[in-house]
């Protein structure tokens, strides 16, 4: 994904990305042992380092413009949250690690796999998922192109792909077809739709524009 | 209402199975399987996992009420292995607790000792040790010994062909409640919900009236759930009958991959005989088919391999054998094709060596020998309303294949390291279960009094459009807007014993039985509209786009006026029908008979890039002229062939199953197990209609698409010998698929590196 940064826009911490991930991963020796040593600190507010594995932290998630405050674990991924405690089931589970897509959310208007990523990371951004794109009962304008295009066939991996499309053209809001490959690499279709969803994304940005 | 639920799934709302709302005290369970290839258990101790936080029960062998037994048609799989394990994956023990992570937990703490005892995992040595699934099948026509002195060139080999992973993105799931009277509800991710029922009172000991199968829809099945979404279903049912509490079972991406089988590996030794013209005379040909550790559907899958041993060609002598050999490895499966591609695969590469040793192309061959209409095929069905040579030459010229071949053959003199080559690949699949039986399918129509229409009948919707061809059916016969038009879930107490929606029928047997209820009940609105109107006959009567017609004059009922009358006078407004595909049987004694209602035809030319450097290869175009029939839902079917392709290709060319020497899978991740994405997808499909394609066994002269596209993937396997042959003419190139980068380098530069 071609990705673009204008100084100070994005607002994913990433320092805190990398050690909260490492935090889930090796569950085991470095957490365990930094937790006695943390546990005494102020819960999970912003820029908080490692955390204790299986105590609730509260934390506050902002998704698609309204604000959660939720008790999480703080190795919850952001998909379990989305799907398991906020019954958001429009983001789907293909594999959990990363390598499907059809996880793909949005974070401060960045494809994110939410499978890959924490809850505590996703505080202070702003999450869009698929129930995100709708403007009240209206298809918002990748959602009207999936449908003009027939670009799914199951249904399973389409969550993701749209919202990688919407994330593509947040970012590129006329997409090169080099482009527009590259935004859709990470989603896999295993039923082969790709042609439609390929031509889904080019006139989901012609609808976006004549918006 | 759309029946693909198209708007559904863009924002998010179609259910599957993992998205259902449970009631609040529902519990999870997880799997523990063996680690072992084949061993005897010494032991299973389940005490660590009730010790972890959360768990409520770990059921085994022991604890189940019925029969421990998950076989369909050969009765040697439990449900959860006794004594003995027979593949790495194999399901030991359910643990159930009120969270998926602390029930896999407890899971992993389970302790297991398994003596191993000695594994194969090679269809040669299995065959060796006479370890069989089932008795060898020989279809044979003509006599092929006395036919090779006939032959001017006979050629021989060995041809490999890969598995292949289905990657159905929503993974194995279900989830059981228990019902008030004993019995349980599941709602599975299954294509085949009857089986579903079956196993289920089997194995709990009930009626299969007091078992309720639903299924919402699926995301992808491509076989990989026909019978193997059967064994997490009953799981699920086991805990959740045992607890009285609603238990959901979902398995993960690595559980699904390692646990359950696959496309199953061929191979198969060859031996094809022609005379000068490259006329084919005489094919013997003997599929091995790793099997896996269980029958599963084995047995069936070699047996489609035996009817396609010919594709879509008429050879007089031909004996074809199938062996399907017991190894240790997971069971596998049904996958889009059902042994088809095996056999075509083995058949094209006999003719591409054929024709190095007749010194023409494989495409004179192919073309030479195209069935058509008087030909008989091995198992004695005759071919009737045979397309396959219409669709070779409308491909032929309406793609332009001289200009094509020309174009390929100035692009491969001026480049030296990139090479382009260009295959044709006609097909040739017959439609139908080859177990006659299955060959019935039920619908249910209810038509409310608001003129709104509900549709329940035995198909599972998994992407594939069953359900918008349903619809387009029930719109044509009671001629209304197909958005009066629900499809419901489907459930086995609506309808009784369905087949799986397999083997392409989906469309055809339940749209056939759709069509015969609608039409019962628009009999009854005739009778009701002639009763009210008092001047006609019944038969004079006709609805159509929503309003009624008397003898062609209009009157003033419309299709809901009618459907309230007809309810006020007491008329029946839901109709059940039954739908048995006639004229097909086999008799499975001789070999022979006429099994498919008809057959799918078609011709793609395919075109492949390499970069004879590194290996690797981009297929640019894949150019189709394909036998529909009378397309009965042309957006629907241009998916099918599209997704279809992608799947072939990916087998041929990506998908690489790999284990190691103890039998577990390697290649166990999305990582690790490539399958197509937006980069390696053909760079163009074209797909071209045949015109004039009645089809009468079908429904509304339609055919069936589903599986067949699928095939149409082998041709990118020789588009890539092609242009590997253009690189160097001299490379001997194994029969052996996936062709991934590895290999073609391995072909290229049999030395040791790069000229």
């Amino acid at each position: 994904m071609t990705q673009k940064h204008e100084p100070g826009e994005c607002r994913c911490s990433r320092g805190l990305t990398r050690r909260g991930f490492l935090s889930t991963v090796g569950a085991g020796v470095a957490v365990a042992s930094a937790a006695g040593k943390l546990a005494a600190q102020p819960a999970a507010s912003q820029g908080a380092d490692v955390l204790p594995s299986a105590e609730m932290t509260p934390i506050t998630l902002n998704i698609n413009g309204r604000t959660h405050r939720l008790l999480v674990e703080p190795r919850w991924s952001l998909l379990f949250v989305l799907r398991e405690r906020l019954g958001l089931t429009g983001t789907k589970v293909g594999c959990e690690r990363g390598e499907c897509g059809a996880c793909t959310v949005l974070m401060d208007d960045l494809p994110r796999y939410a499978c890959m990523t924490l809850a505590v990371e996703a505080q202070g951004s702003e999450i869009t998922t698929l129930e995100g794109l709708m403007r009240g009962e209206e298809l918002g304008g990748v959602q009207q192109a999936f449908v003009e295009e027939d670009a799914f066939q199951c249904g399973y991996c389409t969550p993701g792909q749209i919202m990688a499309v919407e994330g593509l053209l947040r970012a590129h809001p006329e997409p090169s077809q080099e482009e527009i490959q590259m935004g859709l690499s990470g989603n896999l279709c295993r039923c082969g739709a790709y042609v439609h969803i390929f031509k889904a994304a080019g006139r989901a940005a012609q609808l976006k524009r004549g918006q | 209402m759309e029946p693909r639920d198209v708007f559904l799934h863009v924002r998010g709302e179609a259910v599957f199975v993992d998205d259902a709302l449970l009631p609040a005290e529902h519990l999870f369970a997880a799997i523990r399987t063996s680690h072992v290839a084949h061993g005897h258990v010494r032991s299973l101790d389940i005490a660590p996992a009730m010790a972890v936080p959360g768990i409520y029960e770990v059921f085994t062998a022991r604890d189940i009420p019925g029969e421990n037994q998950v076989g369909k048609t050969i009765l040697d799989e439990p449900l959860l292995a006794e004594s003995e394990v027979h593949f790495v994956g194999q399901p030991l023990a359910i643990v159930v607790g009120e969270s998926a992570e602390a029930a896999r937990r407890a899971a992993r703490a389970i302790q297991v000792e398994i003596d191993p005892l000695p594994a194969i995992y090679d269809v040669r040595q299995a065959f060796a040790e006479g370890s069989l699934i089932a008795p060898p099948r020989t279809f044979s026509s003509g006599d092929v010994e006395s036919a090779w002195e006939q032959c001017s060139v006979v050629v021989s080999g060995t041809v490999e062909s890969g598995s292949q992973e289905h990657v159905y993105m929503e993974t194995q799931s279900a989830f059981a409640l228990p019902t008030d009277r004993g019995g349980v509800k599941v709602v599975s991710a299954t294509q085949s919900p009857s089986m579903v029922q079956l196993v289920v009172a089997r194995i709990l000991g009930l009626p299969m009236h007091e078992v309720e199968v639903e299924v919402p829809r699926l995301g992808g099945g491509f076989g990989g759930k026909e019978d193997q979404a059967t064994h997490w279903a009953a799981m699920a049912a086991l805990a959740a009958w045992r607890l009285k509490k609603p238990v959901k079972l979902v398995l993960t991406r690595h559980e699904d991959m390692t646990m359950t089988g696959k496309r199953h590996p061929y191979l198969s030794d060859y031996k094809l005989g022609l005379d000068a013209e490259g006329h084919m005379l005489a094919y013997e040909v003997t599929f091995y088919q790793n099997g896996g550790a269980v029958a599963d559907l084995s047995p069936a899958i070699l047996e489609r391999s035996l009817f396609h041993a010919t594709n879509a060609y008429a050879i007089p002598h031909v004996k074809a054998v199938g062996i399907s050999c017991r190894t240790h490895l997971p069971p596998n499966t049904a996958f889009r094709g059902f042994g088809g591609p095996q056999a075509l695969f083995v058949l094209e590469c006999a003719i591409f060596k054929a024709a190095e040793a007749l010194g023409v192309e494989p495409r004179e061959i192919q073309k030479r020998n195209l069935l058509q209409d008087g030909d008989a095929f091995p198992y004695g069905a005759r071919v009737e309303r045979c397309r396959q040579r219409r669709c070779w030459d409308v491909a032929e010229q309406k793609y332009n294949l001289q200009a094509g071949l020309k174009e390929v053959r100035q692009y491969n003199g001026r480049n030296a390291w990139r090479k382009k080559g260009l295959a044709l690949m006609p097909i040739c699949f017959g439609i139908s279960f080859t177990s006659t039986f299955l060959n019935q399918a039920g619908a249910f129509v209810n038509v409310y009094v608001d003129g709104s229409v509900g549709i329940s009948t035995s198909a599972v919707e998994m992407g594939q459009g069953v359900n918008a061809k349903i619809q387009e059916v029930a719109a044509r016969i009671f001629s209304i807007r197909p958005e009066r038009i629900k499809l419901e879930t489907t459930s086995t107490s609506r309808i009784a014993n369905m087949p799986p929606t397999a083997a392409s029928t989906g469309a055809d047997l339940n749209g056939h039985a759709t069509r015969l209820a609608c039409l019962d009940i628009v009999e009854r609105l005739k009778d009701a509209a002639a009763r009210c109107l008092g001047k006609n006959a019944p038969h004079e009567i006709e609805i159509r786009d929503e309003a009624v017609y008397a003898s062609g004059e209009a009157t003033e009922l419309t299709w809901e006026k009618l459907v309230n009358l007809a309810y006020f006078d007491r008329v029946s407004l839901c109709a059940q029908a039954h739908c048995a595909t006639p004229d097909i049987f086999f008799d499975r004694d001789t070999n022979k008979g006429n099994p498919f209602a008809y057959y799918a035809y078609g011709t793609a030319l395919v075109e492949a890039s390499l970069d004879c450097l590194r290996g690797t290869c981009s297929i640019d175009a894949v150019r189709v002229v394909h036998d529909f029939g009378r397309s009965l839902h042309p957006l629907v079917d241009l998916g099918q062939m599209e997704g279809g392709i992608v799947q072939g290709v990916g087998w041929m060319l990506l998908e690489e199953v790999m284990h190691d020497a103890d039998g577990r899978l390697l290649t166990d991740t999305l990582a690790t197990y490539k399958i197509p994405d937006i980069h390696s997808i053909p760079g163009e499909i074209q797909v071209h209609f045949l015109e004039d394609a009645e089809n009468p066994p079908g429904i509304f002269q339609s055919k069936t698409v589903g599986e067949p596209p699928f095939l149409y993937g082998i041709g990118a396997y020789f588009a890539l010998l092609q242009a590997m042959k253009a690189f160097r003419p001299d490379a001997h190139i194994p029969f052996s698929s996936p062709m991934t980068p590895e290999k073609v380098l391995l072909a290229l530069y049999p030395g040791d590196r790069p000229v």
